[in-house]
């Protein structure tokens, strides 16, 4: 829902509330007042006809009126308290029941005793109410109308400078260096927003390249201690002096420093690979890589590779990264199949399809390419080699698919556009 | 034969060089490009092993300089895995061959040989063990001057053993060497121990000496004749 929305409606809401409490309280103040003025009518009639009566102990001639006329009672009662009370009763003139406001009194003319009784009907009072009513209620809603029109307009040009400051962040690119910018306001609120956001991509600015400083210095430096261990230790295996255990020992300092190389390059290049530093827009001959990667596992016993290969593939991918694809998923399907099993590898300009004979179950297909995700833990690989492959397809614009059947893991990288 | 080690780590330096003249080779060492100018330009060398981050600047520098000087040692450089940029400038201005830190004694070795094979200086194009002999520009082996039919990862295996004889090889020194950097975690120590029975087989066929052993959870070993 969007400000604005909320917005008018609680304030519509209110302000229906607001008027309609108001017309009801309006509408009863006015009919009283509107009554007591037709009961001062009444009377002042009662004081002309009291009045003349008395000037010439006779009843005068009444002149009546559609809207007003007095009616005559001879009566035996010496005394009686003026009453005030509105009736309905049926209006021959206008057809219809209406009510009529009626103010009765004891008059004495000519020693006779007559209850007078004014009539005066209500009806250009209630059309008087009407008419004031309907004015109010068409008041209100044009007030509404306009309000709501007015607020809209308002709230869209105040928010104008808020929605830009969302598209400028929206579009920020981090990698690109440069500061967000976003101007100064004069609406205090927004221009704290904008300074903020401005004060914060500064802070992300320089925590993301100082981050990338150290990985870039880290790639650089940590190689050569590296290489001091793995000198060391095979200066060590040298020896003939070592007793088996120590053999033991020597080879799995080895190991260990071969595998975290290994995990220090591939984080460096999962690094590399999203922080955009790898070009996407040449293309890369995948055939012919294809061809010359599996021409090294060609003599692997106990493991068949079938290849149905064709020319001239070449989707927009890094050659490097094409390179590395490549590896990692032939790397991926040779360590995985058990002695006596097969690989199938197709490249169509569609797609490239690698798939090898399962040693076990189907893997997760959901994690299959996340990050240190390993079926068998304490297995030789570094997790990592799906993962480089999830990204070097997501920067290539494929897309890589796992799926399992008749014990075949299959991983396909789907080329999207010309190849 | 003469190198120059240009590397600032101390210890690797130290390890480059005890290994290197133990195979033989006349070693020298310094830890800063300015001091591999210098020694460049009052000396001739086999071979130079080139790090390429160095006090003092890059070694690619040392490159221009050969170059101006027209020299012709060969260079073997050094660097991280990660940076391409360098390797391909580096083989602009000349460089022989490359390896990645951190990389394998043995490779090594075999890289800095096949240098100084290439360069030809001493005219050593063929590696002999016994009565094997291979001919390192036709890429092929004889035994007892007969043919040796080998696949190309027996060549490779076999040359890789012949440059590193009498040292331990790792399995994983091996798998490397043959399968490169990204690729040996998929070889089981099977593959590396079929490959090495078929190639002792063919060997013996030929009537050649048995000279690679097998050492027990170390590798294995190419002996002398």
């Amino acid at each position: 829902m969007k400000l604005f929305t909320r917005y008018s409606r609680i304030n519509i809401t209110a302000t229906i509330c607001v008027f309609v409490l108001g017309s009801i309280a309006f509408y009863f103040v006015l009919q009283y007042v509107l009554l007591r003025q037709l009961n001062e009518t009444l009377r002042s009639e009662q004081q002309e006809i009291s009045g003349y009566i008395s000037l010439h102990d006779t009843l005068p001639e009444f002149e009546n009126t559609r809207h007003q006329w007095v009616t005559l009672q001879p009566t035996p009662l010496t005394s009686y308290k003026r009453s005030i009370r509105s009736v309905l009763s049926f209006n021959p003139d206008e057809h219809e029941d209406e009510w009529i406001r009626e103010l009765t009194f004891l008059a004495t003319a000519g020693r006779r005793n007559y209850l007078v009784t004014v009539h005066k009907s209500e009806a250009e009072t209630d059309d008087l109410l009407k008419l004031i009513i309907g004015v109010t209620m068409g008041m209100i809603a044009v007030i509404l109308l306009v309000n709501f029109i007015i607020n809209r307009r308002l709230v869209g040009r105040l928010l104008k400078p808020f929605y830009q400051t969302i598209d400028a962040i929206r579009n920020y690119q981090l990698a690109s260096r440069a500061p967000l910018g976003l101007p100064a306001q004069r609406i205090d609120e927004l221009n704290l927003l904008n300074e903020s956001f401005n004060q914060m991509a500064q802070r992300i600015q320089s925590d993301y390249h100082e981050l990338k400083t150290f990985t870039e210095n880290a790639s650089h430096e940590m190689q050569t201690p590296l290489s001091v261990i793995r000198a060391k230790a095979e200066s060590l295996a040298q020896s003939s002096a070592n007793s088996e255990q120590q053999m033991k020992e020597i080879g799995d300092i080895e190991d260990a420093t071969n595998k975290l190389s290994r995990l220090h390059q591939s984080l460096l290049l999962l690094t590399k690979i999203n922080n955009h530093q790898f070009h996407t827009n040449e293309r890369s001959d995948l055939s012919g890589i294809l061809r010359k990667k599996i021409r090294e596992w060609e003599d692997i016993p106990g493991v068949s590779i079938t290849t149905d290969i064709a020319d001239n593939v070449s989707p927009f991918m890094h050659p490097h990264l094409a390179e590395i694809l490549v590896g990692n998923l032939l790397n991926n399907a040779i360590r995985h199949t058990p002695t006596g099993g097969a690989i199938c590898v197709s490249l169509s300009g569609k797609s490239l399809v690698i798939s090898n004979t399962a040693g076990g179950g189907a893997l997760d297909a959901d994690r299959v390419f996340g990050r240190f995700y390993k079926k068998e833990p304490g297995s030789e690989g570094t997790g990592l080699g799906l993962a480089i492959v999830k990204d070097v397809c997501q920067v290539s614009g494929c897309s890589a698919l796992y799926s399992f059947r008749d014990h075949t893991h299959i991983f396909s990288i789907i080329f999207t556009g010309e190849v | 034969m003469k190198l120059l080690i240009v590397e600032d780590e101390p210890l690797l330096n130290q390890s480059m060089t005890e290994f290197l003249k133990g195979q033989g080779y006349l070693c020298e060492s310094v830890s800063d490009l300015q001091a591999a100018i210098e020694k460049t330009e009052l000396f001739d060398y086999d071979c130079i092993i080139l790090d390429l981050m160095l006090p003092g600047g890059s070694g690619l520098k040392l490159l221009h300089e050969l170059k101006r000087n027209n020299k012709t040692d060969g260079v073997v450089i050094l660097t991280a895995k990660d940076s391409l940029d360098d390797k391909i400038e580096g083989f602009r201005l000349g460089a022989d061959d490359y390896i990645t830190k951190p990389f394998h004694l043995a490779e090594l070795n075999m890289r800095v040989a096949a240098v100084i094979r290439r360069k030809g200086f001493h005219g050593e194009s063929v590696v002999k063990i016994g009565s094997i002999s291979i001919d390192t520009l036709g890429q092929s082996v004889t035994v007892h001057q007969q043919p040796l039919e080998l696949t190309q990862k027996e060549y490779q295996l076999l040359l890789f053993f012949s440059v590193n004889r009498n040292r331990v090889l790792s399995k994983s020194a091996i798998a490397q060497h043959l399968w490169g950097d990204d690729m040996d975690l998929a070889v089981s120590p099977d593959v590396i121990y079929t490959h090495i029975k078929n190639l002792r087989k063919k060997i013996e066929a030929a009537g050649g000496e048995d000279v690679i052993r097998s050492l027990y959870r170390q590798g294995y070993k190419m002996q002398d004749v």
